[in-house]
């Protein structure tokens, strides 16, 4: 029975992403390209040299973040779009106090201080969402998608200000010392702790969610908030904290960016994360867990992507189409499950039936 | 023997995990009211649904006056002459009468008048007062039963299926109901009946099939049967009814609740209860009768916290908890069953330990070392499920898979822990089969006994006659009378429902 559930899980997945692989491969047979070419260049780059395929996972950290904060609220039933917005406040705070700080305190110290200030940053700008929504019921789709456009207005004019580099040419800040660089795990790779915090973060939720009573009331609420209210359940003042906690993981985001691979802040860099993380969050169906795995795809897709635009000519966006296709069929996979294991009783029934 | 109007030969429909229907068979004759009497979930529903069109057999067939007949939709069943009204009408609130009537039939320009005058006429061949211009919003229950009615008679229906038709009715509707069914048959229509009340089925039938478990377990005809005969096979065994004499008079009386003059205005300025004063003593079961819709739900609501009284005073053991919300109100042991077990009561997507947990997660007996104490959850969970005898393989048993008579069980488990000094009930047995319903009457006077205080709230005469020590009559938000159970009359309380007074009752039924 389980077992049953299990391998259809596996097979469902498996059967998706190759789907979604061949699905592109056709649109690369429009481009004029050869996708069997394409597809042996995407999976023997990524795995030529460590570099690369440790760049896997250091594209990945940022993206758990992303999909950890989308797929926390999705929980309470809430929908926080503005993950984009979060992570741009977090590697705002993060440069900002790196730079700051890395003069005076010594340089573990100053990353544990950044980190707070970004969880607490981050949190307060996505707790905001939830308390408008709670206090005056908006909508918080729209507050959220909303509060991205005003983070990076906020971030740009910074950059153009106050943390503008020395000599103030581009709208970016100074290098941070290499004292408050996140320490690299594997040498002579870009794999930094960071990664090792995203997957810390993933179990960390989900313990949170299904673990503890708080996780266990934000579930209820999300579920039926009715009845969960009728049970002596804040829910608004749910829905403001698990806000909070879903800004500060966006915001995390940016610190591993800022202190982790870019180790300064450059404007309008890293656009896509908050769809993506969306994204791998439906993905993973908003189990923790998953999400470790569906980052750990998108991640491998985007490296693999780009080498291949680089040595076959065939543009790197093609990439997007490939998770997009990859999303749907996994997405269908859980209808396919779903139906599967409704046919699997209804046999077992007209079965006992005959007998 | 004359060829069936209606005839189902060898009908199965299976879900996942659920046998639906199996082999079902029965007929109906032209003129003939058959009831389809049946506990929840023994498939009558569904069986109508087939024929209706809504659901697709699996196996068996379908015939008209002897010639094999397939119907993939509502609309094919309505050009055979079959109507069903479903058991929650499909009346659009903000329309009319006669927009609701003719929705679907109608092509066109649309003339209002001379279809009004047509509906009139079609209204008061059956006796029925309507106005066609009237919006459905603004009409009771009982009237937007009528205009069920009569869509299908516009339809020209031969074939009319009702689903717990007089769930929704007053003594006296429900009356008037049973009185047109027996004109409509007397023209040489069919009507069939579903219900799991048996006196119902005495007092209309003229056949009654009998299905338990998707099966059909009788086709008998009224005469030939009884009360008893029937539940023995709707149920499949025998019931211990609650007995009033059994029960011991209560001897406390101390009061325990006090509402004093509780008003609650709704937004639009409406009150939803007016002027109420109630007591409620130790070991005590007030029932609360009335037409549902009447502030019943309001009335449990303030009691448990989720509303507060926008005038008045609610006194717990003497102690003003006006003011305190519901989670204080948890913890001062005031349970609370809902209604709407669905949207008030439990969280379908979760297990049945989860559930258990859900009024009591601020509480560190749940907790160790700030997690949830799972074990000890689902022992307690375990337990409950034993002693409540509710039908679930393991306490991580997701609610929505369960029958509505054991999730049912599963908020009434918690609410009874919960509530240790006051319950409040509301429709604690509505939908559910006559086991469930029985031990739940059983579990409801075992807390009496503990000498806890019950508001029971039910629309359900025989449920309020046979627990309650007190009755209070709600209509309108207002309370008619509080009642010894023994004052009252089933014809009485009916007047009282329905907004008569106590000396116009007198009038009234003198």
């Amino acid at each position: 029975m389980m077992q049953a559930k299990l391998r259809d899980l596996l097979i469902t997945n498996i059967l998706a992403i190759v789907l979604g692989l061949v699905a592109s491969g056709l649109m690369l047979l429009f481009l004029g390209k050869n996708p069997v070419n394409a597809y042996s260049v995407l999976i023997t780059s990524v795995v030529r040299d460590g570099y690369t395929f440790a760049d896997i996972f250091v594209k990945a950290t940022p993206l758990m973040f992303t999909a950890l904060a989308f797929a926390f609220t999705y929980k309470a039933n809430l929908y926080n779009i503005g993950a984009q917005g979060q992570f741009y406040i977090g590697a705002v705070i993060a440069a900002a106090g790196s730079l700051f700080l890395q003069n005076i305190l010594p340089g573990w110290l100053v990353l544990i201080i950044t980190l707070v200030l970004t969880i607490v940053g981050g949190g307060l700008w996505g707790a905001f969402i939830g308390f408008v929504k709670a206090r005056y019921n908006s909508n918080e789709f729209l507050v959220s998608m909303m509060s991205t456009y005003v983070a990076l207005a906020i971030m740009n004019y910074l950059l153009r200000t106050f943390l503008i580099e020395g000599k103030a040419e581009y709208p970016q800040t100074d290098a941070l010392a290499a004292a408050v660089w996140l320490p690299r795990l594997i040498p002579g790779t870009r794999l930094h702790i960071g990664f090792v915090l995203a997957v810390l973060a993933c179990v960390g939720v989900w313990v949170l969610l299904y673990k503890t009573t708080l996780g266990y009331r934000i579930r209820a609420v999300g579920y039926n908030a009715g009845a969960a209210e009728m049970s002596g359940i804040n829910a608004k003042k749910l829905y403001i904290l698990a806000f909070f906690i879903s800004g500060a993981l966006a915001g995390v985001a940016g610190f591993t960016e800022v202190n982790g691979v870019q180790h300064m802040l450059v404007q309008g860099f890293n656009p896509d994360l908050g769809a993506a993380g969306i994204g791998i969050a439906i993905l993973a169906n908003g189990n923790p867990i998953g999400i470790i795995f569906a980052a750990t795809l998108f991640g491998a897709l985007k490296v693999g992507g780009t080498i291949m635009g680089q040595m076959s000519g065939i543009p790197s966006s093609i990439i997007e189409l490939m998770q997009g296709f990859v999303m749907v069929f996994v997405i269908l996979s859980y209808f396919v499950r779903t139906w599967l294991e409704n046919n699997r009783e209804k046999r077992k029934l007209q079965k006992a039936v005959a007998k | 023997m004359e060829t069936a109007f209606f005839e189902l030969r060898g009908i199965s429909k299976y879900f996942a995990k659920v046998i639906a229907n199996q082999d079902v068979s029965f007929s109906i004759q032209r003129g003939e009211v058959l009831a389809l009497l049946g506990e929840n979930g023994a498939g009558k529903s569904t069986i109508m649904k087939i024929l209706y069109g809504l659901y697709k057999a699996d196996e068996g067939k379908l015939f008209k006056d002897g010639k094999e007949i397939k119907i993939d939709s509502p609309k094919e069943a309505m050009e055979l002459g079959i109507s069903m009204i479903q058991q929650h009408f499909s009346l659009v609130p903000a329309h009319t009468v006669t927009e609701n009537i003719i929705l679907g039939n109608v092509k066109g320009i649309i003339e209002q008048k001379l279809l009004g005058e047509e509906i009139k006429r079609l209204a008061k061949l059956y006796g029925f007062e309507l106005n066609p211009d009237d919006y459905i919003r603004d009409l009771a229950v009982g009237v937007q039963q009528k205009v069920e009615i009569l869509k299908a008679l516009y339809q020209k229906t031969n074939l009319l299926i009702m689903d717990e038709p007089t769930a929704v009715l007053t003594p006296q509707e429900a009356e008037n109901l049973m009185g047109f069914v027996k004109d409509f048959t007397a023209q040489g229509n069919s009507v069939i009946f579903i219900t799991h009340k048996l006196k119902e089925v005495m007092s209309v039938a003229d056949r009654i099939i009998v299905m338990r478990a998707g099966r059909v377990y009788g086709d008998i005809k009224r005469a030939e049967t009884n009360e008893l005969e029937l539940s023995k096979l709707m149920i499949g065994r025998d019931l211990n009814w609650v007995n009033k004499d059994e029960r011991q008079e209560s001897l406390d009386q101390e009061v325990r609740l006090e509402l004093q003059q509780v008003t609650l205005q709704e937004k639009t300025g409406v009150p939803a209860l007016k002027d109420i004063s109630l007591t409620l003593h130790k070991g005590e079961i007030l029932g609360i009768a009335g037409v549902s819709g009447n502030g019943q739900q309001e009335l449990c609501e303030i009691v448990c916290g989720a509303l507060l009284p926008t005038k008045g005073r609610v006194l717990l053991d003497g102690e003003d908890i006006t003011e305190r919300k519901i989670r204080d109100r948890i913890d001062l042991g005031i349970g609370y069953v809902p209604a709407d077990r669905s949207s008030d009561g439990m969280i379908m997507d979760m297990s049945i330990a989860e559930n258990m947990l859900l009024k009591s997660s601020y509480d560190k007996k749940w907790q160790k070392r700030g997690f949830i104490d799972k074990q000890k959850l689902n022992q307690y969970a375990l337990q409950e499920i034993r002693d409540y005898s509710i039908k679930a393989p393991s306490p991580e048993t997701i609610a929505r898979g369960l029958s509505g008579g054991n999730q049912q069980k599963v908020v009434l488990a918690r609410e009874v822990d919960n509530g240790e000094k006051v319950i409040v009930f509301d429709q604690p047995t509505r939908g559910l089969d006559l086991g469930a319903v029985n031990h739940i009457h059983q579990v409801i006077l075992k807390e009496r006994a503990k000498g806890k205080s019950i508001l029971l709230v039910s629309t359900e005469l025989s449920e309020i006659f046979a627990l309650s020590d007190r009755i209070a009559i709600l209509y309108k938000g207002e309370i008619q009378g509080v009642f010894n159970s023994a004052e009252l009359t089933t014809e009485k309380i009916g007047l009282l429902m329905a907004g008569f007074r106590e000396g116009e009752v007198s009038n009234d039924a003198g």
